[in-house]
């Protein structure tokens, strides 16, 4: 369970200051994929880098299974975004001169060293998401779809509890994209995390089985 | 084990900077070989004789060519405390004129064994008018069994052997004992051969008897414990002692060529160490968002400097081998005369002073490294 609690967030200060997120609260089950939606500017990258422990509110809490969220450090945040959050980011982000089973491969490696479950667990996410051909291939070599489903694997290498996607289809075209929001919502279901996926579009937050839509920084509908 | 994927993942730039690294390692590699060579070429004679310290004549030093010490004095240092043992040292100058091209030879008298010298190719000299001639003679038509002449002392010699590393301010040495020395000496001094113009015999005796026994400087070891300073102060003022490798060091300008040389080596690992720094610290700039993303799922900057000091210890490792290959061909095809002396231990000096400032160079990269903000990776990256 997520619950999201008062959380308001200010950039800058004195004149320049922006309220990006003003006192947003909900709360999310496990199993459950949440659409973010709302114009641009209205906060969903911020309410994402907060819950990621890649920002920190200026008040309110984010609370895990009970647990309010309090990162110390940046050594600490990056601990808890390696055993506890899986982040898909709009660009896929992979790392270009590895290929799609190393990119998977790196997350355990940032913790530490790499087993053989590891390599079994990269193997079987790829060929999960139709990926049993394209495990030796680099970034370069994928269509764009191929590797938003490799990011969405790489996310999922550490089994997160908690799942971020900013705006995953983007990049794709109508039907890859909801080809990519599927297999995400099966993974949700499948694995009992909990998933927040920021989308401009309408027709893909259908799919979720949640929706929140922000405004200005503010819950207007959930 | 990534970090290693990356730099084979980008062959040609890495091979690009490789190969400049490399390039680095060999100058410093091969200005330090010929520097050797150039050194024991200007001094070997002196640095690798086989004594502690050398004393000269008051107000001579460091100029062997200028001090002269008579059997009197040589008497007198060996009776000093704090010396061990002495021998004297005679030094002349000389051409070889039965060649068809005469050349320059700086002859050497040792009071001492003979045995310090290493033959390369015939015998150690044993006794009057035999010499062990340093080999670069060799390039100069001198073979084992000639009988050189000496000019203008006009005095002859049978070669018997070559030693090597002996030269004295480029010039091939001509060693021989110290009453050989002292005849070459006197005739020297004197000008014999000189038709007609011959110094009376009566000046000439007495010159002879003068120089009987003398040497030109003192070679000496110390006793244990024994210092250089105290071993001044018990010979006076009449003396100066300098150790060895001090005396070798000094005059025929060695001074300003040791500096010369050392700022070159100097300026070059400076050069190689921000070859690596820069590199390093612009690939990092590039990777801004790649390595915002990292972070982003988890990566500490711990973990991204690790990262960091792999590929370059990887990447300064290669150069090295690179360059090592580069400088003993660069040896190889010297000419002899070029002295190119690699020495193992000054080459390891100065590839360890390479990765050092590589390391150092490092922390710009680690500094762009610790300022990227993975919260970047979200959302904004294609703003
Ligand atoms: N680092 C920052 N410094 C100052 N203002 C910021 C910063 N990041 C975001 N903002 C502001 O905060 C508000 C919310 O930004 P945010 O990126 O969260 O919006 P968004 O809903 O993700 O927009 P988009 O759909 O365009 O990605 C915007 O007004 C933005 O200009
Ligand atoms: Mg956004």
């Amino acid at each position: 369970m997520l619950a999201i609690n008062d959380i308001t967030k200010t950039y800058g200060s004195g004149r320049t200051q922006v309220t990006a997120l003003d006192q947003v609260s909900f709360r999310l089950g496990e199993g459950k994929l949440l659409a973010m939606i709302g114009p641009s500017g209205s906060g969903k990258t911020t309410l994402v880098s907060i819950i990621a422990g890649l920002l920190t509110p200026t008040s309110g809490e984010v609370i895990i299974d009970g647990h309010p969220l309090h990162l110390r450090s940046s050594a600490d945040a990056a601990r808890y975004r390696r055993e506890t959050v899986g982040i898909v980011f709009q660009e896929h982000h992979l790392v270009p001169y590895l290929t799609a089973r190393d990119n998977l491969l790196l997350v355990p490696h940032l913790s530490g060293r790499i087993t053989r479950e590891d390599r079994t667990r990269a193997d079987d996410l790829l060929e999960s998401f139709g990926l049993a051909d394209r495990v030796s291939h680099r970034p370069a070599l994928l269509s764009g779809g191929e590797r938003q489903r490799v990011a969405i694997a790489r996310a999922l290498m550490n089994t997160p509890t908690i799942m971020l996607v900013d705006e995953p289809t983007a990049s794709l075209d109508t039907e890859r994209g909801f080809q990519v929001v599927e297999m995400l919502k099966d993974q949700v279901h499948e694995r009992g995390m909990t998933c927040v996926m920021v989308t401009h579009d309408m027709r893909m937050a259908e799919h979720a089985d949640e929706r929140l839509m922000l405004r200005d920084g503010r819950v207007v509908a959930g | 084990m990534f970090a290693i994927k990356e730099l084979f993942g980008s062959k040609f730039k890495f091979s690009l900077i490789a190969l400049a690294i490399g390039l680095v390692v060999s100058l410093t590699m091969v200005t330090s070989a010929m520097s050797e060579g150039l050194l024991t070429g200007m001094s070997g004679a002196k640095s690798r004789l086989d004594a502690d310290a050398l004393v000269f004549q008051r107000d001579t030093y460091p100029t062997i060519e200028r001090s002269i010490l008579s059997a009197d004095d040589l008497d007198a240092v060996a009776g000093t405390s704090g010396i061990a043992g002495a021998y004297g040292v005679g030094h002349t100058y000389a051409s070889v004129g039965s060649v068809d091209e005469p050349f320059d030879v700086r002859v050497f008298g040792l009071g001492g064994s003979m045995d310090q010298l290493p033959i390369i190719e015939g015998r150690a000299a044993s006794g009057h008018d035999e010499a062990v001639l340093d080999a670069t003679a060799e390039l100069d038509g001198v073979e084992i069994g000639d009988t050189i002449t000496l000019t203008p002392m006009d005095a002859s010699l049978k070669v018997v052997g070559f030693t090597e590393g002996r030269r004295y301010v480029m010039v091939p040495t001509v060693w021989v004992d110290l009453e050989t020395w002292e005849a070459l000496h006197l005739a020297a001094l004197l000008g014999a051969g000189d038709d007609g113009e011959q110094a009376g015999e009566v000046a000439a005796a007495r010159m002879a008897e003068q120089f009987s026994g003398s040497a030109s400087v003192a070679a000496i070891d110390l006793e244990p414990g024994t210092t250089i300073e105290e071993v001044q102060r018990g010979l006076g003022d009449a003396y100066r002692v300098a150790g060895i490798q001090d005396a070798a060091d000094a005059g025929n300008g060695m001074p300003e060529m040791i500096l010369a040389v050392n700022g070159i080596q100097g300026v070059s690992v400076v050069i190689g160490a921000l070859l690596v720094g820069v590199f390093f610290y612009i690939t990092t700039l590039h990777k801004t968002s790649q390595i915002a993303a990292i972070k982003a799922i988890g990566a500490s900057n711990a973990y991204l400097y690790r990262d960091l000091l792999l590929q370059i210890t990887v990447l300064v490792a290669i150069a090295t081998v690179l360059g090592t290959v580069l400088a003993l061909g660069a040896g190889a095809g010297m000419p002899p005369m070029m002295a190119f002396d690699p020495d193992p231990r000054r080459w390891a000096v100065a590839v360890l002073a390479i990765f050092g400032t590589a390391y150092v160079g490092s922390l710009f990269s680690l500094r762009s490294i610790l300022k990227i903000d993975p919260a970047t990776a979200l959302g904004r990256t294609s703003a």
